[in-house]
């Protein structure tokens, strides 16, 4: 298995080595913590001081163009490691540990979380209405939902309450983070990890030196080194705010509605083109839903890697959600009309890959 | 795996998708039997505390055997891959009897 097509070279197999991801996400979350703290020291969160305040880090303070680049760029690289180290848990049935994955699905929401809060700062177009569009997904609960939407804004609308108390959350949630990362590894301190055949390697382990001394050594220098790298720091990187306008206008302008953003669901290509937000509400639950009953879906003993149909299945996804990933900037709003999106959204949301991994589990083969 | 050979075509048909979705699988390629990559779940964990000692050795020594083998990304060579006519499901027999058990205990349980 290790030698199938998936492993083409070796050093690609030595960078898809697993725990590299996780200690990758660990180092990560250490640095988004330390330049967050510097930002910190320089951002006002209030909108007629935010914009600018954001202007001031990247011009006059010291290094503080690297500092933000770091942290806005570092949290993209953080949720790439997120989904990296999920994907690797889904198609080793590592949801199995069924107290890790819960946590780990709390830490992902809770990271999400953190992450719209964190993009709202800047306080930019995309801040504002990013912000307005998700938080007005609220309302689509019924009899409350406008009242829970006006009591999470502090207003009628994303004012200077909303950014304030969203940059309280921000501070506030990646300490929460860190706590449950502790659960995180203390459940899975009880079993042991995981490894790519899935069998019980009770009898057969090794030393933490020289083997994962010498994989977390690496993990660090590849952290240390790609935030670090200018060539991340042009204008068409992530959470780009722009610079033009300093004040969000009404209504938001036609063209802001296509930027990069890798912290969401790669439904967010969907998200824009979405005016009615009950239907992005109820389409975008299969993807929640899947992540947390994948453990009690899967009912009988085998391994997943060992199933040549759920592999097909598992990378089948995969290219699924890259497809969409990919169509969110290329494309205009008018992805209904697109063809090229049609077809991995109906995948995506037919439950297509959910009845074929129940078929699998479930088979008796 | 076999007991008998089909002896209709579809039934033919079918044995050899078995067959090669075996093959597909992999787990032959590290030297495990089907039994060998049964996930540990209560009754699994019950059922090997039933196997004969020889039986269980083989197995660990599979399973170690096995674990090594992926470690080093490499896989048996070919005449030593487990044949699907070869591998035994050395441990259904004891599993089944344990399923059984703790179903009739559930039952016993629920009057």
């Amino acid at each position: 298995i290790n030698n199938s097509y998936h492993w083409p070279t070796k050093p690609i197999r030595h960078l898809c080595l697993m725990k590299l991801w996780i200690s990758t996400t660990h180092l990560l979350s250490f640095l988004q913590t330390i330049t967050g703290i510097f930002l910190a020291m320089h951002y006002s969160p209030d909108i007629s001081l935010a914009f600018s305040s954001v202007v001031h880090i990247t011009r006059d303070v010291q290094y503080g163009w690297l500092i933000r680049n770091m942290h806005a760029n570092g949290a993209s690289l953080f949720f790439m490691c997120i989904y990296l180290h999920i994907g690797r848990g889904i198609y080793y049935g590592s949801y199995l540990y069924k107290e890790t994955w819960n946590t780990g699905i709390t830490l992902l929401l809770l990271t999400m979380a953190t992450a719209f809060v964190g993009y709202v700062l800047p306080w930019g177009q995309m801040s504002f209405w990013g912000a307005t569009v998700i938080t007005n997904l609220l309302s689509a609960i019924p009899y409350v939902g406008d009242t829970l939407v006006q009591w999470i804004w502090g207003g009628f609308s994303v004012d200077n309450a909303t950014l304030t108390r969203f940059f309280t959350f921000h501070f506030l949630l990646p300490f929460t983070i860190m706590g449950l990362t502790m659960m995180h590894l203390l459940f899975l301190h009880e079993t042991g990890s995981n490894n790519p055949t899935g069998l019980n390697s009770n009898t057969d382990k090794i030393p933490f030196h020289p083997y994962f001394s010498y994989k977390d050594l690496l993990g660090l220098i590849l952290n240390t080194s790609l935030p670090t790298d200018p060539s991340h720091y042009s204008s068409l990187t992530y959470c780009e705010t722009p610079t033009t306008l300093h004040q969000p206008t009404l209504y938001p302008p036609h063209h802001m509605l296509n930027q990069n953003d890798t912290s969401y669901s790669p439904m967010q290509s969907y998200d824009q083109s979405q005016t009615n937000q009950e239907e992005y509400s109820l389409y975008n639950s299969p993807f929640s839903y899947y992540f947390k009953y994948l453990p009690y879906m899967h009912q009988n003993n085998e391994q997943p890697q060992f199933r040549p149909l759920t592999q097909i299945l598992f990378w089948s996804l995969i290219a699924n959600l890259l497809v969409l990933n990919m169509n969110r900037s290329a494309t205009s709003c008018k992805i209904h009309s697109s063809s090229s999106d049609q077809y991995p959204l109906f995948f995506y949301f037919s439950k297509f890959y959910q009845s074929l991994y129940l078929l699998q589990v479930h088979s008796k083969t | 795996m076999a007991v008998r050979a089909p002896v209709s075509a579809s039934g033919r048909l079918l044995e050899g998708f078995r067959k090669w979705y075996y093959n597909a699988a992999g787990f032959n390629k590290l030297g495990l039997m089907r039994d060998d990559t049964l996930y540990e779940n209560d009754d699994v964990k019950a059922a090997l505390k039933r196997l004969p000692e020889n039986a269980y050795n083989e197995r660990l020594f599979r399973i170690k055997r096995a674990l090594d083998l992926s470690m080093k990304q490499q896989i048996l060579p070919e005449e030593q891959w487990v044949k699907y006519e070869e591998d035994k499901k050395y441990l259904e027999p004891y599993l089944k009897e344990v399923i059984r058990e703790r179903l009739e205990r559930e039952e016993w349980d629920k009057k």
